[in-house]
């Protein structure tokens, strides 16, 4: 089925809110762009398969200090490793997924948060054209990226939402 | 939009001004326009190229920030009766869909004979960034306005913006041109089946 502008917004608005929630209204969104040839991988990133109402994926990617900053700002972690960022990446998805699957029901399925460094470990299929919101933080950037396939978007009377 | 237009900012730029989201370059340009002087004019008192200008000024106009100064006919005359306006082409190159540009870029022509049509169909450009400033005044909010203009190239065939090495389309400041009719059409088709509204003829510019 497709999905409205509003639907695909949801997806932003709920990382933005958690990733607002932590960093007391800090996270500066840069102007978006769509990408037709390639995706855009940061040191990490969590990664969700979309199925049902809504085929695709979405993934936050982030600089290994965007996440050291949020890490700190969350748990005051001092020291930063591996394992934190994936930790900080994994929270971060699995609260989209969650909050994704709760607002679209039953009829969409949001995989597990699949947490990679540098590039994914399985190949990703790019779809026509993905939708890239650069996210800034104390200098440093974060990504959230959104690739849907196109018979997701096609029809503009349908809204999950309305 | 021609370079003898004049604009005057607006109750809603004085309304939105101040959460206004602009780099200095546009807000340099915006704040220039007085009611007073040209698009040219106000171009070259900001330090903006001709380009730059036009652009800015169509996003400013379509956001209703600035609004075309209606002038007297002493200042029309005034105007009109300078035929050597060579300098004003780089703005005047873009039409816009009120006014037919020729009869605004060159008042005089229309006491000259008509040219007869030419068998050779005008080449025209479709400005990505124009498409993209439309999407956003449908849309309720910035925000969305983005994700509809990423509904809409989710449509457009691949390979025909492989076919004219558009690798990406920034949603703000979108300078990109398609120069193919295949490509203009499919986007203009996407346009209209997404948002259900045709793409103004604003988005055009001459090639």
């Amino acid at each position: 089925m497709p999905l409205h502008e509003r639907d695909i917004s949801y997806f932003l608005d709920t990382t933005l809110t958690y990733l607002n929630r932590v960093t007391d209204n800090q996270i500066v969104p840069r102007d978006p762009t769509i990408e037709f040839q390639a995706l855009v991988f940061s040191a990490y990133t969590g990664l969700i398969h979309l199925k049902g109402e809504a085929e695709g994926f979405v993934y936050v990617t982030a600089s290994q200090s965007f996440l050291q900053i949020f890490s700190t700002a969350r748990h005051s972690y001092r020291v930063m490793a591996d394992e934190t960022c994936r930790d900080a990446l994994n929270d971060i998805t699995t609260d989209l997924a969650r909050n994704a699957r709760q607002h679209f029901g039953p009829g969409f399925h949001a995989s597990e948060p699949h947490i990679f460094s540098t590039v994914p470990d399985d190949p990703i299929e790019m779809p026509p054209a993905v939708f890239v919101q650069p996210l800034s933080w104390h200098d440093e950037l974060a990504y959230f990226v959104i690739g849907l396939t196109p018979s997701n978007t096609n029809d503009p009377s349908f809204s999950l939402i309305l | 939009m021609t370079g003898s237009d004049i604009y005057k900012r607006t109750a809603v730029y004085e309304r939105d001004a101040a959460t206004l989201r602009l780099y200095p370059q546009e807000w340099k340009l915006l704040l220039a326009f007085d009611g007073q002087r040209t698009l040219e004019e106000t171009a070259r008192s900001s330090e903006t190229s001709p380009a730059d200008a036009l652009r800015h000024a169509e996003k400013f106009l379509q956001n209703g920030w600035i609004e075309e100064q209606p002038i007297t006919l002493d200042q029309y005359l005034k105007r009109t009766g300078t035929t050597e306006r060579t300098s004003t082409v780089p703005l005047a190159s873009v039409s816009h869909p009120p006014q037919p540009e020729p009869a605004l870029q060159t008042p005089t022509a229309s006491a000259t004979p008509p040219t007869p049509p030419s068998d050779k169909p005008k080449e025209r450009v479709l400005r990505l960034g124009a498409v993209i400033d439309h999407l956003l005044s449908l849309a309720d909010s910035r925000s969305l306005g983005y994700f509809l203009a990423y509904r809409v190239f989710l449509r457009v065939p691949l390979e025909l913006l492989q076919a004219e090495e558009i690798a990406s389309v920034h949603l703000a400041g979108e300078a990109g041109l398609a120069r193919g009719e295949k490509l203009q059409q499919a986007i203009a088709q996407a346009v209209q089946a997404i948002a259900r509204q045709p793409l103004p003829e604003s988005a055009f510019a001459s090639a």
